[in-house]
Formats: C-alpha cells, sequence, structure tokens
C-alpha cells in the first residue's frame, strides 16, 4: 500500500534539492582532496572551499573569512557562549541548544509576551553590567514567532554607550540563533543589528551536521575542538567540504527566492489556518498573528491529544509533530508553550505544521481535509467514551 | 461492556493482545507501563521508541492509552531484588519479579482503581476459574514466569494469546495491519538483553577478577572477571581455551572463585532432588506423594516428579538445577506454582 505523503514538518528537517546534491557530489569522488594539502588539486579544492564559504556568508551580508563552519546549529551556539565568564541574557522559548549552553552560565531568561514575543523592555531590563551576551532566536521553532532583533539590538548599543561613557570595560556582544526563517524572511546581519549568527545547512534545505557561527571582527570566541588550525583554529578538523558546498548552495537558492517563496507560503499557511478554524471554532493557534514565520502554523484542539494525532496523521500519509520534536519525545510539554502561557488541555493537543518547498496549494488542500477528518474523529472518539 | 486495561510494551504481543480484546468487545484501554529508561553502556534503553509503537497501535485500534509511571517502584521491587540475588551468588529471574511484583500487582492495583474490570497482557499462557495453564504453543509457553502471580489475580486476568501460536500471532497482526506486526521481538530479561547484564551489573556491584578451577584436576585453568556473572551449568563466556568445553560446576562468593569441569556427568551437576524455598502455590498445596511435571527453567521440557515433605523426587536425575532459580510444578495443564531451588 502507497499511501502519498504529505510532509508538514519543514521544520525538522527539510529536502536537499537536486542542485544542491550536484553541487556537493564531485568532493566525494573526484574532488576528494584534503584542501589543506599543498598539491594543485587540492589547493584547487581550497579555492572551491573558500569560495563557497565567501557566497555562502555573502547571502547574509557577511564576508567568508568572517564564518566559522560546524557540524550544526549545536556546535555553533555553544561555540557562541564558549568565551563567556559573565552574565548571559536569553529568553524563555529559545531551543534546547541555547538553553543547555546558556546553562552553564549565570543568566537571565526573559519570559515572552503571550503572542510569543520578545521585547526590547524586557531585554533591557534583564541586561545587567556583567552581562556579556544576549542571545535570542530570530524565529521561534514551534510557534513561528519573529522576534524584534533589531530593536533589541538599539538596546544592546546603548548599554555599550553607557559602559564606554562609564569606563567599564565589560564587552556586550548580541548572537542570535536564526536556525529558523532562512529563505522565508530577510536574514541580513547589517539589518538585524547582531554580531553573532548562527545558521544550520539542514533546516535551510541543505545536508545534516553542517552548520555555520557568523562572528564580526572584534568578537572572541573559545574553540570547542582542537587541532590543526583549521576555520581560524576556532574549528579544528579537515573541513566538511561537500558539506560547505551544499550549504552554500542551499543558502543561495533560498536567498535569492526568499521573497516569492515568503509570500506562496503565506498564502497557503493562512489558506490552511482558514480552513481549520472554519471547521473547529474553538481551535487556538498560537504566536503572533503577523509577525510570525511564513510557513509556521502552530493549532491546538483543546482537549485533544497530539501525540495521538500525529499517530493518526501518520496512517494517512501526513507527517506532523507535536510541539517541538525534541520536547515530544521526552514526553514532557513543551517549554515554549508553558511560557506563552497556552493550558495544559491546548498545549498537550497542539500540532506543529511547518509548510515549506513540499507544500503545493493541491497538497495544502489535502493537508487540511484529512486533518479536519482526524481531528474530528478523535472528537468523537472522545465523545462517545 | 467489560473494561479490560491492556499492558502494552510496543511489542507484537501485546499489541495483537489489544487488537483481540477490542474484536471481542471488550472496552480496552492500552497501558504502558514505564519500568525502566536507564540507559547502559553500550546499549541504549528503546522505552520511548516503545511506548511510541504502542500508542501507535492504540491509536490505530481507536482505544485509550495511558502511561503508568512504575520507575520507582520497579527499581525498588525488582533491580533490587536483582543486584541483591547476583551478590549472593545466585542468578535471578527479574521477569519472574516483574510479574509478581509489578505486572500483576502494581499494575491489576492501578487498574482497577482506575475503573478496570480486568486487566490482559500478551504473555502465552491460559487462566480458567483463577487457575493458570500452559498455553498451547509449548514452544512458547510463559507460565514459568508466572508461577508467584496470586489466584485473585488470575481471576481478574486475561491471556487472549494462550490458544495461540507465535506464527499465528504474527500472522494475525500482519491481517490487521498492525505496526507492530514486523517488529522484531525483545530478547532476553525484562530490561537488559542477555548481553546487558554485565553492564547492568557492573553500575551497581563491584567486581574483582579471581581464578577459574578445573573441580577435577584443582588446577587453576583460567581467570574470570567477577563470580557474580558466572551461572551453573553455563558453557559460554568462560576465557578458558583450548581442548573440551568446560562447564560451571559451583562457585565460591567468598573466595571469589569459580568451579569448572569438562565432564558433563560430573555429580555436581546432575541432580535428583529439589528442595524448594519461598514456595508459591496458586490454588492450593501440591498433595503428598502425588506424581507431578515440573520445569527447572523457562522451555525445559517437562519432567516427572513425586511431592514429598517440601522436596521434589525427580524420575531422572537433571542437569544443572541451580540454586535460586525457579521449578515450577504442573498438574497436567495446570501450573500449581513452585518455588526457589536451595
Amino acid at each position: 500500500m502507497s499511501l502519498k505523503q504529505i510532509y508538514l514538518d519543514h521544520a525538522a528537517a527539510t529536502p536537499m534539492d537536486e542542485r544542491v546534491l550536484d553541487a556537493m557530489r564531485p568532493y566525494f569522488d573526484t574532488h576528494f582532496y584534503n584542501p589543506s594539502s599543498p598539491y594543485a588539486p587540492a589547493v584547487q579544492v581550497r579555492h572551491e572551499y573558500e569560495e563557497a564559504k565567501a557566497l555562502l556568508a555573502g547571502t547574509f551580508g557577511a564576508k567568508g573569512d568572517e564564518i566559522v563552519i560546524t557540524a550544526g546549529a549545536t556546535e555553533s551556539i555553544n561555540l557562541a557562549l564558549s568565551g563567556v565568564t559573565g552574565h548571559v541574557v536569553s529568553s524563555a522559548i529559545e531551543h534546547h541548544a541555547v538553553l543547555a549552553a546558556v546553562g552553564r552560565h549565570e543568566h537571565t531568561l526573559v519570559a515572552p509576551t503571550e503572542k510569543g514575543i520578545i521585547t526590547p523592555e524586557a531585554i533591557a531590563a534583564a541586561i545587567t553590567p556583567n552581562t556579556e551576551i544576549v542571545t535570542i532566536q530570530l524565529a521561534n521553532n514551534e510557534i513561528g514567532t519573529i522576534q524584534p532583533l533589531r530593536d533589541i539590538a538599539t538596546i544592546i548599543e546603548t548599554e555599550r554607550n553607557r559602559r564606554a561613557e562609564a569606563g567599564e570595560s565589560t564587552p556586550l556582544h548580541f548572537h542570535t540563533d536564526a536556525s529558523q526563517g532562512f529563505g522565508q524572511i530577510d536574514v541580513h546581519i547589517a539589518r538585524l543589528g547582531v554580531d553573532m549568527l548562527t545558521l544550520n545547512s539542514g533546516k535551510m534545505y541543505g545536508p545534516k551536521q553542517v552548520g555555520l557561527l557568523w562572528l564580526k571582527a572584534g568578537v572572541s570566541v573559545l574553540p570547542l575542538i582542537l587541532g590543526g588550525g583549521q576555520e581560524r583554529g576556532l574549528r579544528n578538523g579537515t573541513e566538511n567540504v561537500a558539506g560547505v558546498m551544499g550549504f552554500s548552495k542551499a543558502a543561495q537558492l533560498a536567498e535569492k527566492h526568499t521573497k516569492s517563496e515568503a509570500n506562496r507560503l503565506r498564502e497557503l499557511r493562512d489558506n490552511l489556518q482558514i480552513t481549520l478554524q472554519k471547521t473547529f471554532s474553538d481551535m487556538v493557534v498560537s504566536g503572533h498573528p503577523k509577525k510570525r514565520l511564513p510557513g509556521s502554523l502552530h493549532v491546538a484542539f483543546p482537549g485533544l491529544d497530539g501525540e495521538r494525532l500525529v499517530f493518526r496523521l501518520e496512517s494517512r500519509g501526513v507527517l506532523v509533530a507535536t510541539g517541538s520534536a525534541c520536547a515530544a519525545n521526552k514526553g514532557t510539554r513543551s517549554h515554549v508553550l508553558k511560557s506563552i502561557g497556552l493550558g495544559n488541555a491546548e498545549a498537550d493537543g497542539s500540532l506543529r505544521l511547518t509548510l515549506g518547498k513540499l507544500s503545493t496549494k493541491e497538497i495544502i488542500q489535502e493537508a487540511a481535509r484529512i486533518i479536519s477528518e482526524e481531528v474530528q474523529a478523535e472528537y468523537k472518539r472522545i465523545g462517545d467514551a | 461492556m467489560k473494561k479490560v486495561f491492556v499492558g502494552m510494551s510496543g511489542g507484537v504481543d501485546s499489541s495483537l493482545t489489544a487488537a483481540l480484546l477490542v474484536e471481542q468487545g471488550y472496552e480496552v484501554t492500552g497501558v504502558y507501563m514505564k519500568n525502566w529508561t536507564q540507559d547502559l553502556p553500550g546499549m541504549r534503553c528503546p522505552w520511548a521508541d516503545d511506548l511510541a509503537d504502542a500508542k501507535r497501535v492504540a491509536v490505530q485500534l481507536g482505544i485509550d492509552f495511558r502511561v503508568f509511571d512504575f520507575e520507582n517502584e520497579y527499581r525498588d521491587k525488582v533491580v533490587q531484588y536483582m543486584i541483591d540475588e547476583y551478590k549472593s551468588g545466585h542468578t535471578p529471574n527479574p521477569d519472574i519479579m516483574c510479574n509478581q511484583e509489578v505486572k500483576f500487582k502494581l499494575f491489576l492495583e492501578t487498574a482497577l482503581e482506575q475503573g478496570a474490570d480486568m486487566i490482559a497482557t500478551g504473555h502465552y499462557a491460559q487462566t480458567n476459574n483463577g487457575k493458570l495453564l500452559l498455553a498451547l504453543d509449548g514452544n512458547k509457553d510463559q507460565t514459568y514466569f508466572l508461577y508467584r502471580v496470586e489466584q485473585s489475580a488470575l481471576e481478574k486476568t486475561l491471556f487472549p494469546l494462550g490458544e495461540f501460536t507465535k506464527p499465528q500471532v504474527r500472522t494475525m497482526a500482519k491481517e490487521r495491519g498492525l505496526a507492530t506486526a514486523s517488529k522484531k521481538d525483545s530478547q532476553g530479561i525484562c530490561f537488559v538483553g542477555q548481553i546487558g547484564i554485565r553492564e547492568f551489573l557492573g553500575q551497581y556491584v563491584q567486581t574483582k577478577p579471581g581464578k577459574i578451577i578445573d573441580l577435577s584436576s584443582k588446577n587453576v585453568v583460567g581467570k574470570h572477571d567477577g563470580a557474580i556473572f558466572y551461572t551453573l551449568g553455563q558453557r559460554h563466556g568462560l576465557n578458558v581455551g583450548g581442548g573440551l568445553p568446560y562447564y560451571v560446576v559451583g562457585k565460591d562468593m567468598e573466595k571469589n572463585e569459580v568451579y569448572v569441569s569438562t565432564n558433563l556427568n560430573t555429580e555436581s551437576l546432575w541432580q535428583e532432588n529439589i528442595t524448594l524455598q519461598s514456595t508459591h502455590w496458586i490454588n492450593e498445596e501440591p498433595r503428598e506423594g502425588q506424581t507431578y511435571a515440573l520445569r527447572i527453567r523457562h522451555r525445559a521440557p517437562l519432567v516427572n516428579c513425586t511431592y514429598s515433605q517440601g522436596m521434589l523426587q525427580l524420575e531422572e536425575s537433571q542437569r544443572a538445577i541451580t540454586p535460586g532459580q525457579s521449578t515450577v510444578l504442573y498438574d497436567g495443564k495446570i501450573c500449581l506454582g513452585g518455588g526457589i531451588v536451595v
């Protein structure tokens, strides 16, 4: 029995484009050389690697030698925080990678509004003279809320100026985990006003286990992995050439089509939301209605069990998540939903639907139909009991 | 409609159990018992996957599903028992303890509190009026693990798989399209596969190397990494090279010595009587002088014996009757209970 698959979990993993795969392929066989080797074919690979990094960095307004290639966002985040000796400000709705890394330091976690926004005022109130890093995600991986990074950057600039005037020497930097959102919203370091930025290839149609940390000139971190001096000595180990080729290609493709893809996804997402809202009047949509990733839809069906819905939908070929994948696996309630004040009945009955490249109009209409049927069936089941 | 809570482990047996009960018209609730979640060195505990599989099948069947968290009780009653037994030189059976203390006590009690009329599990066994009976599939029969269950518990228990063979169960699960139909059987004991026992004990018990001594020649023939790991009659896992295979014929926990022999007929391996302690008789005590059948380990052939003054006189002597392990007594198809070999 072959079921047509409907994938609605682009926030968890994204499929690679044929063009991305093509960009990677030669570096597994014909161009397999170690970029550190001295002979011509290896030097050629070195050049191609550096060029790919420059193009990758260029997609968000940075230079190739300002980025450190890592094995994914979790590592980038850990690296970003590696040099901290003082206080860190972050938010209560960050990804587990950030929360865990921040947890090693003296820290303050800022609570979001009930729409899931981290306000600049809350950040201002949390910053102490000892704060060295503020780390706030670009967009939330569960509810899709887009954070006002630019306004937070202004707050940070104000604090920096105060310190300069007061003759205080504690540095203050602004890091963002931009794992979610690339290719759906504008990601540009100058416009965001950040000093450090984390990207995850696996969430933007590139290969998994590749990520990057961009560091503004003058920002220092301590390498987590020591060795032969690769990536300016900040991330040692032979370069993941094929991975970077794929990451770079994926970033360029995504960046080029950001606007049109955002519009396309927003329309599909809004249609899906409206269709479901028409059928289920007490459905709760979490996150900010406008400041939300165009492909992101977090819905709650009070009284239902989200995990049951996931299995029901799975049997119909529709792949969705409950809350965030990590939280669901641990059998604990999502810290994000708790932070925005969603009640247990809502949190337990929630689904995270994230649209992306695999979402077409037909597919989303079909998804809306199947989700409606299965949610209705589940309401009927518990109603009958 | 009778309410039945089914223990669902995420395996094919308990999945089909739930499916059959639904078909028989019971109001079924699936329950995953969360007993053990800890990874051991080199061994990932698959509990989260198993829980997801159990729930997936429950959703497929359209039944309620709950998780009973027995981790603390399991640690106290089963894991601690296991460690203590190993320390005293025995090779305990945690499945028997798990059935006695967790599945047919704690699970039953909790299920009844939450509105169940009965419980069910995917064991290969049969019940009738509080009696425990052999499963139809002699090859899969699990009554050995169930001999310490109380009559009052059996009166409230269903074993729907008792009348089927394992291949039939696989086929029936496939016919119903159950998500777990082709899932591999979990192996070994409750929470540590046979391979994991060393790693498990290593977490709790300090072990040190000792001598392996040939009982007939009194020569030291090898070294072991802890007498605790060796079981009477065991052949595998001895780091003794060359020649005929050695069998464990005894051990001294104080001296940390393991005694072996190449002679399969060595007296210390073959016995004609069994004395039991901590006996548990499900319905009533066996009758004096009566002939019964017994089994000294799971899937061991049934051997005739006579019950007399708490002792079992075997018709033919048996190899490797191991102190600390259970011997279970049968009267025809009925499992009477049993005890721990002294």
